[in-house]
């Protein structure tokens, strides 16, 4: 009996469109979310993985480096390289600030000691040498040569480097250490962590005031900032699920009322409740399939209007076609249940 | 598909349902017996029971009491799978108001119940092609419904209900739709679906087709005539006069005593409607207009009263119903 299903997509092909349309939008957008939660959760690791610490030694009591409110000083650099385990110690300053570009824009700020850790990989240009310059995010759409203004401190850009946005998709600023420091610490020798290549020892001195925290515990403390705003889509993914599927449920059920006396005619002439169940549910799934294809052309081509990237991966196609699939049948159950309801001796009704 | 030949008996069939509070029972007692080939009209008014025979007889109601036999086949016993696959093979249906499928063509009305049974696509489609060819319709075997006149749909609906060749085929008010120019065809074709292996069963008040029946079932009690006797009835408190569903034939005059008017719900509850004593007169409509009794008529204390028949009672009485008759006659 799935021809009947199919036949009745087509014979109201118009409704079944604007349902599709509808349906494949919501996904789109659940596809969004969750490729915005890739994204952001990707954003950051990148930074972490440029940053490259096998170590982070914080101020004693901060969460992490990301959030930390103590800086600590930038000399401990050179005690903490002195460690057993450790082969390489460099301080970085990493803030969040503003930037005249000449349009001021949220950036984030790495300030690194030149021929440290935390150096970026550039695309085009060299990396910071000397004070007074910066290597830009390429999300700043600035130009090797220009000049912005940081903490009314001037800065030309030397580099540009691709891939180094984090907290939100906000674009990030490489600069030397000292013109970090002269900007927000008031020339004081300050960093907010001290990266380390080789884990310090256990048993070792770590300075008074300073603690070690590992690189997860660094991830963790940049993905804490992420954390309500992951919940928020999550909660929103839920109610989009759940419009996705009061549309598909409307559809099978308005089907189904429509169809009254098909079923009843259907059932009259030997057809068995569970064909006719099997056409419907069949519909729906067609309905959530389609719509997940939708969704999977039109997702891309949203994404680009988001200010940070949407990563939508293969893991998300395939989690949202089962669920597709999933509220599709379970949104078509009202229907199931009421096609199954229907007395086939309506069949001899008049007309 | 079917090639056994059947006879179609019926013993004892009762039908009874609750409408609005009520039980009615359409269908009291009814036995009929029709043999393979024969075509049997079930001529009545509108709520006689025709439909509600039908239903029975395509496995869709259940009758409250009685057997209905096709061949071998106890219909009223069959249950579950059993009874989806009696719908589906042995019995054909054709409905009154076409019923056919708008989002499908003709030719796929007429393959869905081959569908349903689990035909493959293509021999369900050669088998609805030569169905529609059979009723002179294979040039109309991509149109959907809406594109089909009346008659067409209406021979699209015989075609489908021979999907299975099923030695039983019904047909409810097959003319209802149909002007006089379509009314023709259906009517050749109906005729010619009597063959000697099927029985062939139309519910109609289309007097129209009464010469195509090899058999007339009235389902209408008729109006009651004149040879019906006159009857003298004596009653003790509590002794009933006809009973609520019974076929009426007279007209009771109460002579002396008191004689009360119940309706019984489906929930057994009474409702007493009226009292009617010496002088008076009950039960008029049920032979007036072929009705089956809509209330029970029961003794309140020891009376007397004597049944006419419309004639005896119009001579009598005349002056009594007045209008009433009248109108009727």
């Amino acid at each position: 009996m799935w021809r009947v299903s199919v036949r009745d997509l087509q014979w109201r092909r118009r409704r079944f469109v604007i349902g599709l349309l509808a349906t494949g939008l919501i996904f789109a957008m659940s596809l969004l979310m969750s490729g915005s939660v890739t994204g952001l959760r990707n954003a950051d690791h990148r930074i972490l993985d440029l940053i490259g610490a096998d170590a982070w030694v914080v101020a004693k009591g901060a969460a992490g480096p990301f959030t930390a409110s103590t800086a600590v000083p930038a000399a401990a650099a050179d005690t903490i390289a002195a460690l057993p385990g450790v082969t390489k110690a460099s301080p970085v300053a990493l803030l969040h600030s503003t930037a005249r570009l000449p349009n001021v824009k949220d950036v984030n700020v790495i300030g690194y000691r030149t021929g440290g850790l935390a150096s970026p990989r550039v695309s085009k240009g060299r990396t910071v040498q000397y004070a007074g310059e910066t290597v830009a995010d390429t999300k700043l759409k600035l130009h090797v040569g220009q000049t912005i203004t940081l903490g009314g401190h001037r800065l030309r850009v030397v580099g540009l480097a691709s891939d180094v946005t984090y907290y939100f998709g906000t674009p990030t600023l490489f600069v030397d250490l000292s013109d970090a420091q002269a900007i927000y610490f008031a020339g004081q020798q300050l960093a907010m962590a001290i990266v380390t290549r080789g884990v310090p020892a256990a048993n070792s001195n770590v300075p008074a005031g300073l603690s070690v925290i590992t690189p997860a515990q660094a991830r963790a403390d940049l993905a804490r900032l992420l954390k309500s705003s992951n919940q928020t889509i999550g909660f929103l993914n839920g109610l989009l699920w759940i419009v996705a599927a009061g549309i598909i449920g409307s559809i099978v059920y308005v089907s189904v009322l429509e169809r009254t006396r098909d079923f009843a005619v259907l059932k009259a002439t030997g057809a068995s409740n569970g064909s006719l169940l099997g056409g419907l549910a069949l519909q729906a799934v067609i309905l959530s399939v389609l719509a997940a294809v939708v969704a999977a052309a039109l997702a891309p081509l949203l994404a680009k209007g988001f200010p940070f990237a949407v990563e939508i991966t293969i893991r998300s196609h395939v989690t949202m076609l089962a669920v597709a699939l999933t509220i599709g049948l379970l949104a078509s159950l009202a229907g199931l249940r009421r096609a199954v309801t229907v007395d086939p001796a309506l069949a001899f009704g008049g007309g | 598909m079917s090639t056994m030949t059947v006879d179609l008996t019926i013993k004892d069939l009762t039908v009874e349902y609750v409408s609005g509070g009520y039980a009615v029972r359409p269908l009291d007692a009814f036995d009929l017996h029709v043999h393979a080939g024969e075509l049997v009209l079930l001529l009545g008014a509108s709520g006689c029971g025709k439909t509600t025979l039908l239903s029975v007889l395509a496995g869709i109601l259940r009758p409250s009491a009685g057997v209905i036999q096709v061949g071998d086949t106890d219909v009223t016993g069959l249950r579950g799978r059993a009874l989806t696959d009696y719908r589906r093979n042995t019995v054909g249906v054709v409905f009154q108001a076409f019923n056919l499928v708008p989002s499908l063509t003709s030719q796929e009305n007429v393959a869905a119940p081959l569908w349903a049974a689990g035909w493959s696509a293509g021999k369900a489609a050669a088998r609805a092609r030569a169905l529609l060819q059979q009723v002179d319709l294979a040039d109309q075997a991509g149109k959907r419904p809406g594109d089909l006149s009346g008659g067409q749909q209406q021979r699209v609906a015989i075609a489908r209900a021979l999907a299975h060749d099923p030695p039983l085929v019904l047909a409810d008010e097959p003319t209802a739709h149909l002007d006089y120019i379509q009314v023709e065809g259906v009517l050749k074709l109906l005729r010619k679906l009597a063959g000697p292996d099927r029985v062939v069963v139309v519910a109609t008040h289309d007097e129209r087709l009464l010469p195509l029946a090899d058999r007339i079932v009235e389902l209408t009690p008729r109006a009651a005539g004149s040879d019906t006797p006159m009857q003298h009835v004596e009653l003790a408190a509590g002794d009933v006069v006809f009973r609520q569903g019974d076929p009426g034939d007279l007209i009771y005059v109460v002579d002396s005593g008191d004689v009360e008017i119940v309706r019984t719900r489906a929930d057994g509850e009474e409702l007493v409607l009226g009292r009617i004593g010496p002088g008076r007169y009950f039960g008029e409509l049920a032979p007036l207009f072929g009705l089956r009794r809509s209330a029970t008529a029961r003794a309140a204390e020891a009376s007397v009263v004597t049944g006419y028949s419309v004639r005896d009672f119009r001579q009598r009485h005349g002056p009594l119903v007045g209008d009433l008759i009248a109108s009727a006659t």
